[in-house]
């Protein structure tokens, strides 16, 4: 659910402009300044390996609200998500490989390709329903893989493809440490544009089609178009992800992206809170960060006791893949309104201590 | 009973976080870091984890024994699950300028591919468990490959191994005295290993007289592939090389043999192995494929002892058999040892000298396992290890349960050499 505050009497909006604004009040416009501020100032601090998994969290959480638009504010559902990614990641390097066009341009272009595939893929989709729906999203992961992995004018076949570091003016980018700003400034736009999208009619039209689609087609809302604009604005997202991510590996392999992929999309946003654009960060950082934990303690456990209790040795690996299976489940049935949730009863506990109830 | 209480949910977020935020342990000054990529739980972990296995009691046992030039050896062993992403992530870790690896024991081609312009770039040797004929051209010269002057890999490269094959095969096919023209196909997964010798395969064949068919795509996890072999048997065929690792091949094997399908079948290096032969059984007699070893384990070389006592470090009870991976992988780790034995006198365990260590000798076989390892040349402008191939065929003479010691010791499973081939060191073959 979309998240409405209850504003407490005495304080209210005398202007449509107040009453929309995106933070509530001017310490949270401030707070969040300064978090932006001190993230700039974060590739310095960090050691290579957490600047990695930022940059890696910043690259999912956009496409994850890509995701989190057709899932939790359309009420549709796709298991196709990782498709349209590896789709961004791989028009982005053939733009920048074919074509005179620099990689700062090769990004949002090929964003707008996946989207155009998303739209073809969205009309037949737009118009099923429940357990017909994810099968056609399935039928889109399937049939973009096998695209990959045999149009070698496209992606060379199965061989990784590579990509160009990234590039603005002559002047190229090297390094972790500046491509974080670039994923920064790219996360941070399309954060805004996505809360600002919430705000408008379209988003309001995507929310009621979620909410009662009856009622929304009754109201004059035209279900095929928003559907299918949801269908294109996920793939969009999925699609900046996809080239960002190309740009920062330099090389691009469809491993690693199948169907458990999209699952894992779908993870990060159940985890954070469907309907919430803040919990898609939160889900996502969450998702990004179990397996690197899950490494470490496989790692202190090889060897040890509990590896001989279960004689796990070299399956110790497993391990993780077990874990993230039992965290989502864990969060369906203890958490299912995901962390932005618990993020604000956190905050509502506080706001009131000691006289919380 | 639902967990309500939000100190409990403030516990476990503490402790998710806490755990989250662990980070790898820091590196003792005195030591050489080596990373190790491994694929213990993806597509290739069935000849993955026996070379896995080794490099790790392989640097053990070099550590037991005093280290190299003094300094002890930091291995850091990963198994990426034979993705690409994966060994990318981690090639970004050792690559980093502080923790800095000498040295890098690769495994799969995709991403030993991937990662050639990057080691060049960054200067660290790699000795991968991929045998791709893309990765012996250092300069580039031969046009076809990419430059890849710190990629080394011990062994015949899957093309040379294939080229051997098929001039034992045309042989064959008229020692036999059958008429007319052999038809050979091409059988593996669509990915970069199976599809390395695909093109130079197909060439040689034509050249001596196959009529090549089209190939046969079968995937690199075992099933169900009684339609390939179907195809196999409509087609013809009388040679069909396999380019997965054994698992798949052995799916392949049972499945043809129960459709009643004749054909003469050609592995990799990778391909067929003593835990293949005894889980296809009789389905893996006469199955041909080359050994990157002069022995296998247990054979009679001066060298077997030295391997057996690492083999000891994961097995101090010794009854444990070792496939024909785990004796090329000790070869491998020890020649990447003596690169770093000479970079240290001669400079520095730098990743640059370290590459350069690799030119040391000529026909070089590392000390200890003399009778073990093949003899190996790299020079600047050709990592073209070795191409003398050593022709083996897996011989199944009865039933196979049981243990592995016994079938080897009493010759239900053996492996019987064939034929030596000295393929010429042609500039034509060169990169492809």
């Amino acid at each position: 659910m979309a998240s409405t505050s209850f504003i407490p009497s005495g304080d209210f909006r005398t202007s449509y402009a107040a009453d929309t604004t995106i933070f509530p009040t001017r310490t949270s416009r401030n707070f969040a300044i300064l978090g932006i501020v001190a993230l700039c100032f974060a590739p310095n601090l960090f050691s290579a390996y957490w600047l990695s998994v930022s940059i890696q969290i910043g690259i999912f959480s956009i496409a994850a609200l890509g995701l989190n638009i057709l899932v939790g504010f359309t009420g549709q559902i796709s298991i196709g998500h990782a498709a349209f990614f590896l789709l961004g990641a791989f028009s982005s390097a053939y733009i920048s490989n074919h074509f005179p066009i620099p990689v700062f341009f090769a990004i949002p272009l090929a964003g707008v390709v996946t989207a155009l595939v998303g739209l073809i893929f969205g009309v037949p989709a737009a118009r099923l329903k429940g357990l017909y729906l994810v099968i056609a999203t399935l039928a889109a992961q399937y049939i973009l893989l096998d695209f990959f992995s045999r149009a070698e004018w496209f992606t060379g076949g199965s061989v990784p493809a590579s990509a160009n570091p990234f590039s603005i003016f002559g002047y190229t980018l090297r390094g972790d440490r500046q491509y974080f700003y670039v994923v920064l400034a790219y996360v941070l736009a399309s954060y805004v544009l996505v809360t600002n999208l919430m705000r408008t009619r379209d988003g309001r039209a995507l929310v009621a089609i979620r909410d009662h689609y009856l009622s929304a087609e009754i109201m004059g809302i035209n279900l095929t178009k928003y559907r299918t604009l949801s269908f294109g604005l996920a793939a969009f997202f999925a699609g900046i992800a996809g080239a960002l991510y190309a740009h920062y590996q330099l090389v691009i392999s469809q491993e690693g992206f199948g169907i458990e992929r999209s699952i894992l999309f779908l993870a990060m946003i159940i985890i954070g809170g469907t309907g919430s654009i803040m919990g898609t960060l939160m889900g996502t950082a969450f998702v990004v960060l179990l397996p690197e934990s899950m490494e470490w303690i496989s790692l202190h456990l090889k060897g040890g006791a509990v590896d001989h209790a279960l004689s796990l040795n070299t399956n110790i690996t497993f391990l993780r893949e077990i874990a993230i299976g039992v965290i989502i489940i864990a969060f369906l049935m203890f958490e299912p309104d995901g962390l932005a949730h618990r993020w604000r009863q956190i905050k509502a506990y506080w706001k009131l201590y000691p006289f919380s109830h | 009973m639902r967990i309500t209480s939000i100190r409990f949910k403030a516990w476990l977020g503490t402790v998710s976080i806490a755990l989250a935020m662990a980070s790898s342990s820091a590196l003792a000054a005195d030591q050489i870091p080596i990373g190790h990529l491994a694929d213990y739980s993806g597509g290739t972990s069935d000849v993955g984890t026996p070379y896995g296995q080794a490099v790790a009691d392989t640097f053990a046992w070099i550590n037991k024994n005093g280290g190299i030039g003094g300094k002890q050896v930091a291995l850091d062993t990963n198994d990426y699950g034979y993705q690409v992403p994966r060994a990318i992530a981690l090639y970004k870790k050792w690559s980093a300028a502080d923790g800095k690896v000498s040295a890098i024991i690769g495994w799969g081609t995709a991403d030993t591919e991937a990662l050639t312009g990057f080691l060049a770039q960054d200067k660290i040797p790699d000795i991968s468990g991929s045998y791709a004929a893309a990765l012996t051209d250092p300069e580039g010269a031969s046009g076809k490959a990419k430059p890849a002057p710190y990629n080394f890999f011990y062994g015949p490269s899957y093309s040379d191994a294939l080229r051997a094959m098929l001039t034992w095969a045309a042989e064959d096919w008229k020692a036999k005295g059958k008429p007319g023209k052999p038809k050979f196909v091409h059988m593996g997964a669509n990915h970069p290993y199976p599809n390395a010798p695909k093109a130079a395969g197909e060439a040689l064949a034509t050249e001596l007289g196959f009529e090549v068919l089209p190939p046969l795509v079968f995937a690199l996890t075992p099933g169900d592939y009684s339609a390939q072999c179907l195809s196999l048997k409509s087609s013809g065929a009388n040679y069909a090389y396999l380019g997965n690792t054994a698992a798949s091949n052995i799916s392949v094997l049972k499945a043809c043999k129960t459709a009643g399908v004749d054909v003469q079948f050609l592995g990799n290096v990778w391909g067929m192995d003593e835990n293949g032969a005894k889980t296809a059984g009789d389905a893996a007699d006469g199955v041909v494929f080359p050994l990157r070893t002069a022995v296998s384990w247990g054979g009679n070389a001066p060298g077997m002892k030295t391997v057996m006592d690492i083999s000891k470090m994961s097995d101090p009870t010794g009854k444990v058999y070792r496939p024909v991976h785990y004796v090329a992988a000790v070869c491998s780790a020890m020649y990447m040892k003596e690169a770093i034995e000479w970079a240290a006198q001669n400079g520095g365990t730098s990743g640059e000298n370290v590459a350069k260590g690799f030119y040391q000798k000529k026909d070089w076989v590392p000390a200890g396992l003399e009778g073990v390892c093949n003899p190996s040349t790299w020079t600047e402008k050709d990592h073209r290890g070795t191409l003398k191939v050593d022709l083996y065929r897996a011989k199944v003479s009865g039933a196979t349960e049981g243990d592995l010691n016994d079938l080897m010791g009493k010759g239900t499973i053996k492996l019987d050499k064939i034929k030596t081939v000295e393929l010429p060191r042609k500039p034509e073959w060169f990169g492809w």
